[in-house]
């Protein structure tokens, strides 16, 4: 893993615009708060979705279990987005992500990405060694 | 023998019979002297014995150093007239190694480590390693040898290993340098090369130390040799004016929020830092490695997880403030803008309208044109070309000064508040790491809590490595020798040897020196492997292997789809595979303690208390963790 060589020290943050569930704050200036009335998901395709999400690169930012890095990207599910804001993301990220044109990822992709993110399953049990408390961690 | 030739026949020739020679004619071919007497083959003391006298006095501990034979009387003259005790000699097998070092010790011992190099090659080699400690205000001091009298110099490679001005190639990243020309100028700018790197702002000095003024005998024609007094300069502290002013503005501000970066040189720096937080009830950014806003990477400034801490919401921190003071902090535009890197690269205030602005740095007293680390233009209210950590207890004082009963109150229900926020952020990281707790490979947040496992109880520094920034909000960073910051110009292969050189200084200390290292960095120059454990220098490195130039791959994506051409072939060029570099036994071979590579998520904690086992024992110890890209 490297810093970066080149001159203009480019940050790496490929933060989907509107889409991060890491912080439940506000990152980069952006409200984190979906902005699209709930609509109901389009169905995809999990285990499509898991293979795409590393073969467009995804993962290289948000990790392979979409559980999202605090220098790069934020974790993108479960309880993310609800679809059109994802959509909108992917399609027109406002800050460093790189753009996904319908050229690169199609409709069908996409849905297929969200619902592998969507899939994620939710922490209920933080391990002990994640504990605040020192004691808890033995 | 070249050399010492040319000198005893110079010495043996009677200045008289010299001066009645007649000169020859242009047509003459050129030829030595036939000495009179009998060759003088050895000598008494050597310039470079008072060169080893000087660096004595100055205290340097250790000199590092790849052998070269323009500094041969120098070497030569450390390991045998100065008993190869402070300084004591540590094999490099790369220049940039030896200076990467230097700058690695220095930021946990406060004092410099000599570094001798060739004026020509050595110097090349060294010059990127230069360039971080220059950006990082780190003082490395550089010893070049060089031959400049062209009559002497051996045929063949000494030629191409001479040079008219050692020092030009490297004059825009060091603070000072200086070519002496007789055993008393070497004294005297030798001391003021010391005093510069070490007035703050720091950097790195470079002394040419000619291989004529090394090797020839000490003389009576020498000159006067002493060392002459070294008195290390006060640090600039900024107008008293000025201070008040900013004491006021921030006495009134509603939001002041403290950013640091290289603030604390010392933990003095630190506890100010804490004094002046807690007495206005301020928030603090700091110890913030590749962030968004890259920002506060320098030093370890503020408690992670003091209540005032804002690092993990500096975001909201920084749009909320209405004062904000930068602290010895290099990128304050990058901190209070937020920078959009698409087909039109554009940037807008991160901060609200009517922010007060204010910087403390004495990164004001030491810009220059080419290299352009100075960061971009920010249109301040108030600066002070000073040093921060001296300038920390007049602003205490001023501010102290100026807070009423009314706006204590006011401050102590605003430090509540920001105690809240501090806290719900910590809670927030600890539930985000552990998602992808058990994958393969290893998530950094795993990683990383599987290290501070392993550490907690132990008198621990972090050396080398910010694993996705997952340490700052897993671990608990409260002294100042725990974080060291980063390379400063993010020249690659910084990692390794600093860590290495950090180390050093914390063996004496009997500290466990964490480096969490890059993969691809480690790669840049691997030797300094061997020169840990040649040297018995413990540690414990633990590789982040992602296989992959991984900041290099990102950006590759952001241009091919910027392209419409897609990411599929982002790897190229930037992935590290195939073969994978198997870092265990490559250490190994080094002489290190070593295990891995480390896939599954429930090895990692039993192989890392066995390597620290190792350290332990004085041995440098290595397990190379497979893990996440991120």
């Amino acid at each position: 893993m490297m810093n970066t060589r080149l001159v203009r020290r480019v940050l790496c943050a490929t933060v989907l615009s509107g889409a991060a569930v890491l912080s439940g704050a506000v990152l980069n200036g952006m409200s984190l708060t979906a902005q699209a009335p709930p609509q109901p998901a389009p169905a995809g395709n999990v285990e499509k979705g898991r293979l795409g999400f590393i073969r467009v690169g995804c993962a290289q930012c948000h990790g392979r279990e979409a559980q999202g890095s605090p220098t790069t990207g934020p974790r993108l599910g479960p309880n993310g987005l609800p679809y059109p804001a994802f959509a909108r993301a992917v399609r027109t990220p406002r800050l460093q992500m790189p753009p996904y044109s319908e050229r690169i990822l199609s409709d069908a992709d996409l849905v297929d990405l969200y619902a592998f993110v969507q899939s994620r399953p939710k922490v209920t049990t933080p391990p002990a060694l994640l504990s605040s408390d020192p004691a808890k961690q033995n | 023998m070249r050399r010492a030739a040319a000198v005893s026949a110079a010495m043996a020739a009677p200045a008289g019979a010299a001066a009645q020679s007649p000169i020859p004619a242009a047509s003459t071919p050129a030829t030595e002297p036939s000495p009179t007497e009998p060759e003088a083959l050895t000598g008494g003391r050597a310039g470079s014995d008072f060169m080893v006298d000087t660096i004595k006095a100055l205290g340097f501990e250790y000199v590092c150093a790849n052998p070269g034979s323009s500094f041969r009387g120098l070497h030569e003259s450390v390991i045998n007239y100065g008993g190869n005790e402070k300084p004591e000699l540590l094999t490099c097998l790369h220049e940039e190694s030896a200076v990467a070092m230097a700058h690695g010790y220095f930021k946990i011992e406060g004092k410099p480590l000599a570094v001798m190099a060739h004026g020509t090659v050595g110097l090349q080699h060294a010059s990127m390693a230069l360039y971080n400690a220059w950006c990082d205000r780190v003082p490395v001091y550089l010893l070049l040898g060089n031959t400049l009298d062209a009559t002497i110099r051996a045929p063949g490679v000494e030629w191409v290993h001479s040079v008219q001005d050692a020092a030009a190639m490297v004059r825009d990243y060091t603070k000072w340098d200086d070519t002496p020309m007789s055993l008393p100028h070497f004294g005297e700018s030798a001391v003021r090369a010391y005093k510069i790197a070490m007035t703050p702002p720091y950097g790195p000095v470079v002394i040419v130390a000619d291989s004529e003024l090394q090797e020839r005998p000490i003389t009576d024609h020498s000159g006067p040799l002493r060392v002459p007094q070294l008195t290390l300069a006060a640090p600039p502290q900024a107008d008293s004016a000025a201070v008040a002013e900013a004491a006021t503005f921030l006495v009134a501000a509603d939001a002041p929020l403290l950013i640091a970066d290289r603030l604390a040189r010392t933990s003095a720096g630190l506890a100010r830092l804490i004094e002046l937080a807690e007495l206005l009830q301020a928030g603090v950014i700091s110890t913030q490695p590749n962030s968004l806003p890259p920002i506060a990477a320098g030093r370890m400034n503020f408690p992670n997880r003091h209540p005032l801490n804002q690092t993990l919401r500096a975001v909201a921190a920084i749009a909320d403030a209405d004062v904000i003071a930068g602290l010895e902090i290099a990128n304050i535009y990058g901190a209070t803008h937020i920078f959009r890197d698409q087909l039109e690269r554009t940037s807008r205030p991160a901060t609200k309208a009517g922010v007060k602005l204010i910087t403390i740095t004495a990164g004001d007293l030491s810009i220059k044109a080419n290299y352009q680390d100075f960061q971009r233009y920010v249109e301040a209210d108030l600066t002070m070309a000073a040093d921060g950590e001296a300038t920390l207890p007049a602003l205490i004082e001023a501010v102290r000064r100026l807070i009423t009963p009314e706006r204590r109150r006011a401050f102590d229900a605003r430090g509540a508040r920001l105690a809240d926020a501090s806290r719900a952020a910590l809670a927030n990281a600890r539930t985000e790491a552990a998602y992808a707790w058990n994958a393969s490979p290893i998530s950094t947040a795993r990683f990383a809590a599987e290290v501070w496992q392993q550490i907690r109880r132990e008198d621990w520094s972090l050396v080398n490595g910010n694993l996705s920034g997952w340490p700052l909000r897993l671990w608990d960073f409260d002294k100042h020798h725990q974080y060291i910051g980063v390379s400063g110009g993010s020249g690659i292969g910084y990692g390794m040897p600093a860590s290495i050189g950090a180390a050093l200084a914390n063996r004496k200390h009997g500290r466990l020196s964490v480096n969490i290292q890059n993969d691809g960095d480690m790669m840049y120059a691997p030797g300094v492997l061997w020169t840990a454990a040649h040297h018995r220098i413990p540690i414990l490195t633990v590789v982040h292997n992602n296989r992959s130039y991984h900041e290099e791959t990102m950006h590759l994506q952001r241009m091919g789809n910027r392209r419409n051409r897609g990411v599929d072939r982002a790897h190229i060029g930037n992935q590290i595979d195939d073969p994978a570099i198997d870092y265990a036994r490559l250490a190994q071979a080094m002489g290190w303690y070593a295990e891995g590579p480390i896939a599954d998520p429930g090895d990692l904690g039993p192989s890392l208390a066995r390597a620290i086992a190792a350290v332990k024992r004085g041995q440098p110890a290595l397990v190379d963790v497979v893990t996440q890209p991120r």
